[in-house]
């Protein structure tokens, strides 16, 4: 064909590439460098440097609401990530796995649905059913957030599994029907193995974006239900120390070590 | 390592169990970081009732959230502003503050607030003003004017903020010049307009956060809160609190009973417990804002007791007033004034 002579298109060689890249790299990390500096300081103010310590490190360890509110925060990330990640793994297998089927499309943009709807829709809805449910029930327990928390994290865990399964080769699922493997063995021994690593990283984007939300968990939660950010969100307004800096380095630290691992894993899949 | 396990365990098990031990409970919704640690242990050792404290960062997330119902908690602490549409609402439970035995202690200028007449309704928590925050060694002129940041002397120009609350900077120009608060009278809001306009140029920042920036020499005057005036002395010693002659604004913080809270006793006895002098002067020393309570002044720590920024002098007492928030004609030339600051 005479496309196929022409020079290819690379678009990391179109002109103003790397100027673009760099700018847009340097607007999405260059915030979190003095935050990250700051959480060292060892004086009481978040903008004045007085030197190196870890004595923020250790009043954020010391306080016991920060501690309250960062187990809070791990057990719905674990419950949320979870649940959204078995209902996700169900969805991707009947999205890929199927004969095509009117409404596919549908339910593709149904499963994303919260990535498109503003956060603070879903907030003041889930407040207002919620505020139902408790009046009539009586219950004010984790659930609701967790609930919340799982159907925010569907997509994110859906994404990177539906991708997985899509890189997969399905004759091997046809070998393995072949061979008389029933449905059951097939899916426990060839499909699930493969697509293990695709799960694993939408569980952990999953828990990463359940222990960073604000603005859901702000409106459902129940009497001492201040999750790690929304505690945070309170101390904003009055005195703030670098207790926040070193709080918010601890997270951007987890967020990283999870992200790090998000991408060895997905990166087996062309490998 | 080993609690963080403990805990993290135990909080499955409140989980799994839905509720948490029914009897001697109190659940407190305030403000972010506003509630002394030592107040509410006190509280929880001489009534053996576990208290929890839950956050919010606005009137408004605070209102929602109680409208929506179903919230679990027992006691909220809105601002004067908003309080009356929670009386109005029917949000609240009538407890007879003014009833209560330590009601005594309670200051004879907060038993009667425009915003809760008869104080039935609300026990104090604190109070505060709007005024302006200088650094005497860039200026060492008269300070108690709002002329600080609207109509700034030479020296100050540039190193200027003004706390981007849009009720407190109009307030602070309507009474500045020479208007009433609230008011829908276009000569008067053109005056406000106009005085705003030629006076941002002058300005370095509209932001909360002013300690840091006093301590570090960056910011020379501020229209603010007089807590965080108070905390920006503690860093640099030349910082001053004034008060506006021309007028300024008050605000207070009150503990409110919810209607539908499930502990109403236990919230009785914390609504009673703060209006003890001694209780009171531990959440004072905690947020370092005045308290309304008679003779707190005698347990709170030695530099709060004799603060100007806390103790507002004689002079200025009568300039201080309560606004309630505006009626909505009102309030909608104040935003299209503010909309048009922020340009």
């Amino acid at each position: 064909m005479a496309v196929a002579r022409q020079k290819p298109f690379v678009i990391r060689h179109m002109p103003g590439f790397p100027t673009l890249a760099i700018v847009c790299f340097f607007a999405l990390y260059m915030p979190l460098v003095p935050l990250v500096i700051y959480s060292f300081n060892a004086g009481n103010n978040i903008a004045l440097w007085e030197g190196i310590s870890f004595r923020w490190y250790v009043a954020a360890w010391d306080n016991e609401l920060v501690k309250a509110a960062a187990v809070r925060s791990l057990v719905v990330a674990s419950f949320a990530s979870f649940f959204a990640t078995i209902l996700a793994t169900m969805a991707a297998l009947g999205t890929t796995r199927t004969r095509a089927y009117r409404g596919q499309t549908t339910i593709y943009a149904l499963i994303n649905q919260p990535l498109m709807v503003p956060e603070i829709v879903t907030a003041v809805a889930l407040l207002i059913l919620f505020a139902m449910i408790k009046e009539a029930t009586g219950y004010h327990g984790y659930a609701y957030l967790i609930i919340a928390h799982t159907a925010f994290c569907i997509p994110f865990a859906y994404l990177p599994i539906r991708a997985r399964l899509e890189g997969m080769d399905k004759t091997l699922e046809t070998a393995a029907a072949d061979l008389y493997a029933r449905p059951w063995p097939t899916f426990r021994r060839v499909t699930l193995p493969l697509m293990l690593p695709g799960i694993f990283a939408g569980a952990m984007l999953a828990f990463v974006i359940s222990l960073d939300d604000v603005v859901i968990t702000e409106f459902v939660k129940s009497a001492g239900q201040d999750t790690l950010p929304t505690y945070m969100l309170g101390q904003l307004r009055r005195v703030i120390t670098p207790e926040i800096n070193a709080i918010s380095s601890v997270l951007l630290l987890i967020s990283v070590i999870l992200v790090t691992l998000i991408f060895f894993l997905s990166r087996n899949k062309t490998a | 390592m080993k609690t963080f396990v403990t805990t993290f365990l135990s909080s499955l098990l409140v989980f799994a169990s839905g509720t948490a031990l029914a009897a001697g409970e109190l659940n407190l919704f305030n403000w972010g970081n506003y509630t002394n640690p030592k107040l509410i242990e006190k509280f929880e050792k001489e009534h053996g009732v576990k208290v929890t404290i839950t956050d919010y960062d606005s009137n408004e997330t605070a209102l929602a959230k109680v409208r929506a119902g179903g919230h679990g908690f027992d006691l909220a602490v809105p601002s004067h502003s908003h309080l009356p549409i929670w009386i109005s609402e029917g949000l609240l439970a009538n407890p007879r503050v003014d009833q209560m035995e330590n009601f005594k202690h309670v200051s004879e200028q907060w038993r009667n607030p425009d915003w809760d007449p008869g104080r039935q309704y609300s026990a104090p928590w604190q109070w505060g003003s709007v005024g302006v925050v200088v650094d005497t060694s860039v200026y060492d002129g008269d300070i108690n004017t709002a002329a600080i940041v609207l109509d700034p002397p030479q020296e100050l120009i540039g190193k200027i903020n003004v706390a981007p609350e849009m009720l407190d900077v109009i307030h602070t120009t309507v009474l500045y010049v020479g208007g009433e608060v609230c008011t829908t009278d276009k000569a008067v809001l053109r005056k406000v307009r106009d005085k705003l306009v030629e006076a941002k140029p002058k300005w370095k920042s509209m932001d909360y956060g002013i300690i840091e920036k006093f301590a570090g020499r960056d910011l020379a005057a501020s229209l603010y809160w007089n807590g965080a005036a108070f905390r920006a002395r503690l860093k640099n010693p030349d910082v001053r609190y004034g008060y506006p002659r021309e007028g300024y604004s008050l605000w207070a913080d009150a503990v409110v009973l919810l209607k539908d809270a499930k502990n109403v006793d236990n919230a009785k006895k914390f609504l009673n417990f703060i209006m003890a002098p001694e209780n009171a002067a531990l959440i004072s020393e905690f947020a370092r804002y005045a308290n309304s309570i008679d003779g707190s002044e005698k347990y709170m720590p030695p530099d709060m007791a004799t603060a100007n920024e806390i103790i507002v002098p004689d002079e200025f007492k009568s300039a201080g007033q309560f606004y309630p928030t505006c009626p909505p004609a009102a309030q909608k030339m104040y935003t299209a004034i503010w909309t048009e600051l922020q340009k």
